[in-house]
């Protein structure tokens, strides 16, 4: 008997790469069958997040342990040219501890917390069915090897994506999901034809394979190369709203239901820019970045977003729309460091990815917490909110200190390695942008926190508006706000799993902010990795 | 610029792929009709999926089917066909998944035009600001335009 166990759990650790990518996408497909029984799928989800949290962290300590080369995983056991591979290496292991430590706090947060922002017990099991698709996506966006499986990883990540932003009952998310799904589509096609020009000239699917064809053809299929690199560049950047392509994003992350905007703002983009970075460097490779000028491009780009989409967020009131223009901002400090083409730029940039991706569910979770407390989205009216919801709150203005990358917070390893890393490469702008991004990112994260800890509440202010005006429309809105559960004076924290989930993350900028530790090694060897010359 | 020409002509099926593929982005940006834009975003996959076949073709070459009695024949790569197969049907989701968000939103305002619907949100969004909020569920779903199906959405 012990002996059947013992092999059990081999095969089990053996297989460990493919099930974690497997267990969120079986379990996804078979959880419709559970949605008159919510609570049970709502088990299965938590279950899931944690068998995946704690796969992750296998994997991550195998990576650390070993020290050095990764664990090559051959699907069916076919070798590579044939096979498709997973690779269980640095950045990958690093990336699936982000996911799976963020998604396991956001599916808390959502249980319980959903129906009424979904509307019925069905919609809320599809809501979970496309979370744990979009969950398997980044995990095997995290692993696979093979830049076909790539592409097929990322339409499922798209497409749950815009299931998630059409899944609120609101004409609004309806339409911003249409717009979406136009301009994701629009990019995967331009991935895709990337890939078919890579295909073209080397002939291999595979990273490895394909890299090294690459680096001995190149020169001769110059054109073919910038054009494939080209299109790979610009068909992430549209998924992964790099500044002037990011027209989706505050539509679609402000309109969607909030724990699917923590979970879009906090993971979805950044595994396209995880893909991103897997293209540039493990396909191309550094030398062929350099040759075609890209690292200039993408830190010219990368300090742009982080100027235009702060500034942007500056004058929004919609709460929402402010984190989800920040969003814009923030993933201007990953894509510069992506170009400073050095180790501590490129560490830095994966370490503030990771960071980001904890603080800004933080953010939106605990946005989305008062919003459904308060019934009201602008920021001038949530005076005095601080007071009632304390925890909430707590966690929001810890995620926002950390955002801003002040020390002890877990933005701030990431802005110093980025700014370490950028006065490396010889420039000095990007330094000056970095800093200008954190002054900006003060200027419209403070007046949330000012506003909701230190201004009293105003009395009934809504009744008076709905009576000024004679609209029919208006007074019906009012009176069904009226009706509602929460009534201004009951404002009070939100229940305990949902606290539970924000404490975890608080706790999660906290312990990254001051023991970095484990994850900065990850991202440090994943650069070193990344920058070999081949 | 004869060679580049002669190039061209012996290329044709990628160059045609390109300009498939631009008449596609171009409606998908420039229309403001839901549908065109949906026919633009499959005329596009659809240029990409000619890309791609015709880098797996070969002049001359067969089937890729072992045909043991004729040892020197060629055959065509199968493999970006068989790739194909797979974005075909990520294409054919993708216009299911959009033919239902526009069902909704024709529900939802009665159109399906783009800049009449933003145009609608904005009027809504203006009226919201006036009585100080703005969560709240469209007012053209009261002018009675359509008001009778438009209870129904709620149920999509």
């Amino acid at each position: 008997m012990g002996n059947g166990v013992t092999k059990m759990t081999e095969a089990i650790k053996f297989n460990l790469p493919v099930f974690v990518v497997i267990a969120p996408l079986f379990i996804a497909i078979v959880l419709p069958v559970f949605a008159r029984r919510i609570r049970l799928a709502e088990g299965m989800v938590i279950f899931v997040g944690v068998l995946g949290l704690a796969g992750a962290l296998f994997l991550a300590h195998i990576v650390l342990d070993r020290n050095s080369g990764t664990w090559i995983y051959q699907m069916g056991g076919w070798p590579a040219p044939w096979g498709i591979e997973l690779t269980v290496g640095n950045l990958a292991a690093s990336f699936l501890l982000v996911v799976m430590g963020v998604s396991l706090p956001v599916s808390l947060f959502a249980v319980g917390n959903l129906t009424h922002e979904v509307g019925g017990k069905q919609r809320t099991a599809r809501f979970y069915t496309l979370f744990l698709l979009l969950v398997g996506a980044l995990a095997g966006m995290a692993l696979t090897n093979d830049i076909f499986n790539t592409y097929v990883l990322v339409e499922v990540a798209t497409l749950s994506c815009c299931g998630l932003v059409s899944s609120r009952r609101h004409p609004r998310a309806a339409e911003a999901a249409f717009t979406y799904l136009m301009l994701a589509t629009l990019g995967s096609a331009l991935v895709l034809c990337g890939i078919g020009f890579i295909y073209t000239i080397t002939g291999h699917l595979n990273m490895g394979f394909a890299s090294q064809a690459l680096n001995e053809i190149w020169q001769t299929k110059r054109h073919v190369v910038w054009m494939a690199m080209s299109l790979v560049f610009v068909g992430f950047a549209v998924k992964s709203a790099l500044f002037p392509l990011h027209v989706w994003l505050p539509d679609a992350h402000s309109s969607a239901p909030s724990p699917a905007s923590a979970i879009l703002s906090g993971l979805a983009i950044k595994g396209y820019m995880i893909c991103l970075l897997k293209f540039f460097y493990s396909v191309f490779g550094p030398g062929l970045i350099k040759e075609f000028a890209m690292d200039r491009l993408l830190v010219l780009a990368g300090m742009i977003a982080i100027i235009a989409g702060s500034v942007m967020a500056i004058p929004q009131d919609d709460l929402k729309r402010r984190l989800a223009f920040s969003t814009v901002g923030q993933a201007g400090y990953i894509f510069l460091g992506f170009g400073l083409m050095n180790k501590d730029g490129l560490a830095g940039a994966l370490f503030y990815l990771a960071s980001h991706a904890v603080i800004k569910s933080t953010l939106f979770l605990s946005a989305g917490a008062m919003i459904s407390a308060t019934k009201k989205r602008k920021i001038s009216e949530l005076a005095g909110v601080g007071r009632r919801m304390p925890v909430t709150m707590a966690a929001f203005t810890a995620a926002s200190l950390g955002l801003i990358g002040i020390p002890l917070f877990s933005g701030f390893i990431g802005k110093w390695y980025l700014i370490t890393g950028s006065i490396e490469a010889g420039s000095f702008l990007p330094t000056v942008v970095i800093i200008a991004g954190s002054v900006l990112c003060a200027t419209y994260l403070f007046p949330v926190i000012r506003v909701a800890w230190f201004e009293s509440a105003p009395k009934e202010p809504q009744k008076a508006a709905a009576q000024e005006t004679g609209d029919a429309a208006v007074q019906r809105e009012t009176a069904e706000v009226q009706e509602g559960p929460v009534q201004h004076g009951q404002l009070k924290d939100p229940g305990i799993l949902q606290k539970l989930a924000l404490v975890l993350l608080t706790v999660a900028i906290i312990v990254l902010g001051t023991v970095p530790g484990p994850l900065l090694e990850l991202a440090k060897r994943a650069a070193a990795e990344l920058l070999v010359l081949r | 610029m004869r060679i580049l020409l002669e190039k061209l002509i012996v290329n044709y099926p990628y160059f045609f792929a390109v300009i498939l593929f631009v008449i596609g982005v171009l409606t998908v940006l420039t229309r403001s009709n839901l549908f065109k834009k949906l026919l633009g975003i499959n005329i596009m996959e659809s240029a990409v999926f000619i890309l791609f076949i015709a880098a797996g073709n070969i002049r001359g070459g067969t089937d890729p089917i072992l045909d043991t009695s004729k040892p020197e024949a060629v055959y065509i790569n199968p493999l970006p066909s068989a790739l194909m197969l797979t974005g075909i049907v990520v294409s054919v989701s993708v216009t299911a998944f959009a033919l239902s968000l526009i069902i909704r939103l024709y529900r939802e305002y009665g159109t399906a035009d783009a800049r009449q619907i933003a145009q609608m949100r904005n009027s809504a969004l203006k009226a919201a600001d006036q009585a100080g909020r703005d969560n709240y569920r469209h007012p053209d779903r009261s002018n009675g335009k359509r008001g009778d199906k438009n209870d129904r959405s709620n149920q999509i």
